[in-house]
């Protein structure tokens, strides 16, 4: 299972993208990331970004295996808290563990 | 307290479009205001909260100018600093109120302090009363986040991460950063500018440009003189960049083997088209950036006097939620022929500086 987290905005605008095999992850990380791509329904709160909020990140996570491939867009306002459990994870430790592709895209 | 349904965003062919549905208020505009005269102190915010939203919403500025003589002003600064020691919980502990002597180390003590000068310019250069024009208190939380590379206004307030240290210094360190967060505010309450796409940028660049005044006002500093940078000392000594942004030269600000190089245009031709980072805010606000710069170079002296209150009047008085570069070209024209009197050595400036960065002004003379 290959995750994806690729981030944007905030204040200098700067576009991030990195890559992780779910096997390199905590196993409490990777039963989240089994947990998310199995659910049927959609993981994102109806929370609005705040009006007139500026500079914040949005994010968009890709988690595919063999079979399934979810992609969820959102923002820090409204990213559910097991996707944000991994993109904390993953962006933390991206130099850490196990990289594909991991890039700074301005 | 109401009910809302603004607006839909829908992807079609890689863009993102956005349009407002019809807006529902289940408690009308007169029972705010009711309560703006008569309720208690937090019955009487709300419901202010609530008649600016709603003129937000249906794109009126009246309502509440002519409601503030009822609700109660504060004509003082008043600032607050708060801790998240590093966690993301908002607005964390309070550690400096106004008037308190400085305490709680640098972040605290930048915070607090260029947040004042940035009420400073707003209110001495403007005759404007903080954020809302009614003496909102101006609160910042610092040490945001673990190693958190970004500063953010998220509504009601700034706030301010530490950096990793490898690519990003304290975010507090930069005057020009806190004026451009509170200037997200001011955008707020006056234009409103959408974020996303053109308006987005405008609400980008209009930070930017008062935050560079909060700078050049704080250090007394004539066009010239100025660097018009952007979070210049943000990066680390390992970043090959001097400033997040420059204002002077879109584009040159950095050019790093990690974060990759300066991606701001200084002309429509090189305008980015792109769904990242709300259609490019950061990226296209290079654009009326350069302009205000061009137009602050050709008139000289203090920036803040002429180019700056031209920008003012535009972004209080012109300017709407979906308003684009073309809109804000003409009104900065129109405000400056009505400050300067048309065929002005100001009026003329303005059309020539947003022709050099590929706007036509078709206002005639």
């Amino acid at each position: 299972m290959i995750i994806k987290v690729e981030r944007s905005g905030g204040l200098v605008g700067l576009h991030t993208s990195t890559e992780i095999d779910a096997k390199d992850l905590p196993p409490q990380l990777i039963t989240k990331a089994r947990k998310i791509i199995n659910a049927k329904i959609s993981l994102l709160p109806r929370k609005a970004k705040p009006i007139g909020s500026a500079d914040h990140y949005s994010f968009k996570i890709s988690i595919h295996d063999s079979k399934r491939r979810k992609v969820f867009e959102c923002t820090q306002y409204n990213i559910h808290d097991d996707l944000k459990s991994l993109v904390n994870y993953i962006e933390k430790n991206s130099k850490k563990v196990k990289l594909k592709d991991a890039s700074f895209k301005p | 307290m109401f009910f809302k349904n603004v607006s839909t965003v829908v992807r079609r062919s890689g863009r993102l479009l956005n349009w407002t549905n019809h807006t529902c208020f289940i408690i009308p505009e007169y029972v705010n205001k009711k309560i703006v005269e008569k309720g208690t102190k937090k019955q009487k915010e709300q419901a202010w909260k609530n008649l600016i939203l709603t003129e937000q919403l249906r794109g009126r500025r009246l309502v509440t100018g002519l409601m503030s003589s009822m609700f109660s002003v504060s004509n003082r600064l008043e600032r607050t600093i708060f801790d998240a020691k590093n966690s993301e919980n908002l607005p964390g502990t309070l550690v400096r109120r106004e008037g308190e002597k400085a305490k709680g180390g640098k972040p605290v003590t930048e915070a607090y302090d260029y947040s004042g000068s940035t009420y400073s310019l707003f209110r001495e250069i403007f005759d404007r009363n903080s954020i809302d024009t009614r003496g909102m208190k101006l609160d910042s939380t610092v040490h945001y986040g673990d190693d958190y590379n970004n500063a953010f206004w998220n509504g009601t307030q700034m706030v301010y991460g530490d950096g990793d240290g490898d690519i990003f210094q304290r975010f507090t360190k930069s005057i020009d950063v806190i004026g451009h967060e509170l200037s997200h505010g001011v955008t707020q309450y006056e234009a409103a500018l959408e974020y996303e796409g053109q308006a987005g940028a405008l609400n980008e660049s209009f930070s930017d440009v008062f935050g560079s005044l909060v700078k050049q006002y704080s250090l007394k500093q004539k066009v010239d003189k100025a660097d018009w940078l952007i979070g210049s000392g943000l990066f680390t000594r390992k970043i090959r960049g001097s400033a997040l942004r420059s204002m002077k030269e879109p584009g040159t600000a950095y050019d790093d083997p990690i974060i990759g190089k300066d991606p701001q245009p200084g002309h429509m031709k090189d305008y980015v088209e792109t769904t990242d980072d709300n259609g490019g805010v950061h990226i296209n606000s290079g654009i009326p950036n350069r302009a205000f710069y061009l137009i602050a170079k050709e008139l000289g002296g203090y920036a803040w006097e002429k180019a700056g209150k031209i920008w003012y009047l535009t972004l209080t008085e012109r300017l709407r939620e979906r308003s684009d570069f073309q809109k804000a070209a003409e009104s900065t024209f129109q405000v400056a022929r009505n400050l300067y009197g048309e065929g002005s050595h100001e009026e003329d400036a303005v059309k020539q500086s947003w022709n050099l960065v590929g706007i036509k002004i078709k206002s005639k003379r």
